[in-house]
């Protein structure tokens, strides 16, 4: 009975909060008199962003569902609507194109591509696409940086992977983020290719797929090494800043954010 | 003296020539051996008799065939000419004096004094056998003759005084006009000529070496002036607008030490600013305005001295010149409901232009993610300003752009009818589809709905099946598509389909706001509408997906840019009214005239759909640019003088034109065209145009007599001549040329035609008929 009758109260009191929120909406349209057809309607259909992974002869999914992962975070973080189940292209795919972002994850090494894929994928970022490749060995074999190196060498001549500044608006396109964890926490920067104003490829050595995927338990499948669950979410929130900045570049330098970040000392 | 000559009216060619000669030698040749040689029965008298006719009737065919004349001369010997040259330039008008506290004289006068105090000199002249010629100068030059040489009668009006040209007109003089050899010119002036001195190249130099005659100088000037003067103004052709320019000017002072007064800039007759001006005692003093133009457009801006007592003349105390104000930044506005590639190639676009002043604001979480988040968590997230940024700045943005944004969920809403007024005064709206925004009604203010070309009353919803547009007739010609028709692009098959569409409709007014509609959707559906609502422009893109036609596998670039970049730039040129994409144009030919030069209007009108359009009445007029506005006598509400005006009808080619006379007087005048009978739309459907009219020359820019002096001086030493002051009096003996070439004067002449009449030809007949009737009678024949 006493059970009863608290759930009676709290369902009068969630009705209460719900007229309380409710007319924010209801009241928008009552400005400028009766809206014609529904007061307000949710998208009928969603306008999505895919996170395409690239799939290449050898290892090139050693963290499997990270992508999906990082795209059930955004979409309870952000605004962002990335696709429930993330594509997986080629590099000769005309699919490579649908989407202006690619996630290149791998271990050990990155075998050569071939000639008419690394050309698609050197127009792919002449056209003002982003590559995020993601080294899972998290700093022990230094090998997919190297492959990843000459594979820019190839397909963007006379440009160098250099290290990210601290002050890149990537460190602030949503969260404010010091450091870009991983699985592990052995780089304290990553390496990009900063050209025409724009990050055009990134490098993340510390295994970010690693601190993303979850098995078919639900668990996350690696622990991440050394700071556990802080560490994971930190590594969640440095992947959440890439695909804000992928989608609104330096929107957060803007010097309106700036100044108000500032003020608020909540960036320095 | 008299004296008399044959001439020949007509001389055959060599070949004719020769034959009469011959033929008039040989018949008197013969004639007269036949006359030596003894014929029985023929007496000598006869034979003298027929030698005598036969040189009669030769004569007589001279006569005819060389159109023989009489001509009888009186004569007279002519001495050289020694010309006066007067200046008659308006600075000659400027009153003088030898020293402060000296009565103040004009120049023209105290040349007028020294005329009339030379009289002994000028009678000298003649008695030395000089022909004395006088002519004034100023633009050209002309003789003076009887009372006006006698009083050398000057107006000292003329707008420029060239002596380089009024010396060349000297040695341009036809000796078979004018025989008398030049031996001398003395120049009357106050050495304030038109053209720059340069020293030993100089043309004033140069032009009177080549005369080659003593050229005597006369300085009308005299030390003391009283005078401001604006002489030079150094400010360029273009300006941006927001951004400071500068614009100087030297004022030159004279005789007005501590003297106080201000210095206006005005635009378009209307002080901007002001600078307070102490006069130096002598010399030039810099005056500088920084003015940051407000508006784009083309201005006549002038810079004027407020004229102190005294001052020998005001005309020298302003000066105006055009200047064209561009767009250097573009203010934007882009505001999105989400990120996503949509909004990553608009801002990559306008971000990369240095000319745009990107303000941005999307929306990174919506109230749910937030309830979800960590409160912990840093985030760089801040406050979306909605009341700053379409209450108090919405008026300074030069471009709103409206992205997918669900402007209800996030207070915009109370806003939207200030975006509406916005565009009425002149702002561009951009609004883009996607999942809210348009598919959801988030734009329901009726105010706003009214400036909108579609239908903002019904939430569209979102359609992803992908499809290709189809470009409309408008499309075609209109400066945001027209590059899809020029590349051969129109059936779309070579750029990326579209994955996404709102199916708007347009709205019932859509013809009333001048939409149209450039690219559909397969279904007929409206993709991308324009309108122009009051004085503002508004686009409507029906798709969250324009970023596929910048990043496609077989993307075809055209002209070496993306098709994305095409359409946006294009579309921006066209909603910020880039002169370009102006429906209504106006050029002057120049924008600086001289005075009495022709000026000439042309416009051109094009459709909503940027065809010629044809038939359109404009209605244009020009009108002065006055300064009534800081005239303290003047009424500001009287109404602006229409110096001329009427109406055109485009043609064919939606052209108009019209060429005005040289009347308009010095000044700065605004020509205005208007599309007839649409006042109410304003600006929208108005074109303007400024210019000058100015006289040639700066003939009152530098007044001071000091350098006309030096240059009189300098132009007498070259030419072996002597340079003396005003005061001195003309010499009775002038410098001239040493070998004097006194030359016979023909005074008058008459003519008798020997040829004309049928005498000649009656005594050719006579003569030759009466040789040979006699040589028959007597057998010789």
């Amino acid at each position: 009975m006493l059970r009863t009758r608290r759930s009676l109260l709290a369902g009068a009191a969630g009705l209460c909060a719900a007229a309380a929120t409710r007319p924010l909406r209801a009241q928008e349209p009552g400005l400028f008199g009766p809206l014609i057809g529904d007061e307000f309607r949710e998208p009928t259909a969603v306008l999505t962003v895919d996170l395409p992974q690239l799939q290449y002869p050898g290892k090139w999914n050693p963290r499997p569902g990270a992508m999906r992962e990082l795209a059930v975070e955004l979409r309870l973080r952000t605004r962002l609507e990335p696709v429930r189940e993330p594509s997986v292209v080629t590099a000769e795919s005309r699919k490579l194109f649908d989407t202006p972002f690619l996630y290149v994850a791998g271990e050990g090494q990155l075998p050569a591509l071939g000639g008419a894929a690394e050309t698609a994928l050197g127009r792919f970022l002449d056209l003002g696409g982003m590559i995020l490749f993601d080294a899972a060995d998290g700093g022990t074999d230094l090998g997919f940086e190297r492959d990843v190196a000459a594979l820019l060498g190839r397909i963007l001549p006379g440009a160098a992977l250099t290290r990210v500044a601290a002050d890149h608006v990537l460190y602030r396109s949503f969260y404010l983020v010091d450091t870009p964890l991983g699985r592990t926490n052995t780089f304290d920067h990553v390496l990009g290719i900063h050209e025409e104003g724009r990050l055009k490829a990134l490098l993340v050595r510390n295994d970010l797929g690693g601190a993303l995927a979850r098995g078919e338990s639900g668990l996350f499948t690696w622990p991440c090494t050394p700071g556990g669950a802080d560490q994971r979410e930190w590594a969640f929130r440095f992947a959440v800043n890439i695909l804000l900045y992928a989608t609104c570049t330096d929107y957060k330098a803007d010097r309106a954010h700036v100044e108000t970040l500032l003020r608020n000392r909540r960036w320095r | 003296m008299e004296r008399w000559r044959i001439t020949a009216g007509h001389v055959p060619g060599p070949f004719g020539l020769a034959l009469v000669l011959i033929a008039v030698v040989f018949a008197i040749v013969e004639a007269a051996r036949a006359y030596r040689k003894p014929v029985p029965g023929v007496s000598p008298r006869l034979r003298a008799g027929l030698f005598a006719l036969r040189c009669a009737g030769a004569l007589a065919l001279l006569a005819v065939a060389l159109e023989l004349s009489l001509s009888f001369e009186t004569t007279s010997a002519a001495g050289p000419r020694l010309v006066i040259l007067a200046d008659d330039s308006a600075s000659m008008s400027i009153a003088d004096a030898g020293a402060p506290g000296q009565e103040a004289m004009r120049r023209v006068d105290r040349v007028r004094d020294l005329w009339q105090r030379s009289a002994d000199a000028r009678a000298a002249w003649k008695e030395q056998g000089l022909a004395v010629q006088v002519r004034r100068f100023g633009e050209g030059s002309e003789a003076l003759t009887g009372e006006a040489e006698a009083n050398l009668e000057l107006t000292a009006r003329q707008p420029a005084s060239d002596l380089t040209r009024a010396l060349a007109e000297l040695a341009a003089v036809d000796p078979a006009v004018d025989p008398r050899p030049l031996a001398g010119v003395i120049v009357l002036s106050d050495g304030l000529f038109d053209r720059t001195d340069r020293g030993a190249d100089d043309p004033l130099v140069l032009a009177a070496r080549e005369l080659g005659v003593p050229i005597t100088t006369v300085s009308a000037g005299a030390p003391h002036l009283v005078d401001l003067a604006l002489t030079e103004l150094r400010a360029g052709e273009f300006a941006f607008v927001e951004n400071v320019v500068e614009f100087a000017a030297d004022i030159e002072a004279h005789g007005l030490e501590g003297a106080r007064t201000e210095v206006v800039l005005r635009r378009d007759g209307q002080v901007v600013a002001t600078e307070p001006f102490v006069a130096p005692a002598s010399g030039e003093t810099t005056v500088r305005f920084e003015v940051a133009p407000d508006r784009v457009g083309q201005f006549v801006y002038e810079i004027e001295v407020r004229p102190v007592e005294g001052e020998a003349s005001p005309h020298n105390n302003r000066r105006a010149f055009v200047v064209k104000v561009l767009r250097d930044k573009v203010r934007a506005l882009h505001v999105a409901g989400r990120p996503d590639w949509d909004v990553r190639a608009l801002r990559t676009l306008l971000g990369r232009d240095p000319n745009v002043e990107l303000l941005s604001y999307y929306i990174l979480r919506g109230a749910d993610d937030a309830d979800r988040e960590d409160p912990l968590a840093p985030l760089s997230l801040i406050a979306f300003p909605t009341d700053e940024l379409f209450k108090e700045q919405l008026g300074s943005f030069d471009l709103v752009i409206l992205h997918n944004f669900d402007a209800l969920n996030h207070q915009v809403g109370r806003y939207l009818p200030d975006i509406g007024r916005y565009v009425e005064e002149g702002g561009a709206l951009v609004m883009i589809g996607g999942d809210m925004g348009l598919a959801t009604g988030d734009y329901p203010a009726p105010a706003l709905s009214a400036v909108v070309p579609v239908d903002l009353r019904v939430p569209t919803g979102l359609d992803t099946e992908a499809f290709r547009p189809a470009v409309t007739d408008a499309g075609r010609r209109h400066p945001i598509t027209a590059w899809i028709d020029h590349s051969g692009l129109s059936d779309w098959s070579a750029l990326p389909a579209l994955d996404s569409y709102n199916p708007a409709k347009l709205a019932r007014h859509e013809a009333e706001i001048g939409s149209a509609v450039l690219l559909r959707h397969p279904e007929g559906g409206p993709l991308l509408t324009i309108a122009e609502p009051g004085r503002g422009r508004v686009l409507v893109l029906s798709t969250g997906a324009s970023w596929r036609l910048g990043f496609h596998a077989d993307l075809p670039i055209v002209d070496g840019a993306r098709p994305y970049d095409l359409l946006w730039l294009g579309a921006i040129r066209w909603l910020l009214r880039d002169s370009a994409a102006d429906r209504l144009t106006l050029e002057t030919d120049r924008p600086t005239y001289l005075l009495g030069a022709p000026i000439t209007l042309r416009a051109a009108a094009l459709s909503p759909s940027y065809a010629p359009e044809a038939g359109v009445e404009v209605a244009w007029r020009v009108q002065p640019l006055g300064h009534a506005a800081d005239d303290p006598g003047a009424d500001p509400n009287a109404p602006v003088t229409i110096l001329s005006q009427g109406t055109w009808t485009t043609d064919a080619l939606g052209r108009a034109s019209e060429t005005l006379g040289g009347g308009l007087s010095v000044g700065a005048y605004e020509a205005v065209a208007q599309r007839a009978g649409d006042e109410s739309a304003g600006a929208a459907q108005q074109a303007r145009r400024v210019f000058l009219v100015q006289a040639a020359g700066r003939e009152l820019t530098r007044l001071a007599s000091g350098p006309g002096d030096e240059r009189l001086e300098r132009l007498a030493e070259a030419t072996g001549g002597r340079w003396l002051r005003a005061g001195d009096g003309l010499p009775a003996e002038p410098p001239l040329k040493a070998e004097r070439q006194d030359r016979e004067r023909v005074d008058s002449r008459r003519d008798v035609p020997v040829w004309s009449g049928g005498f000649a030809m009656l005594l050719l007949v006579l003569c030759l008929g009466g040789e040979v009737l006699v040589r028959r009678r007597i057998g010789l024949a």
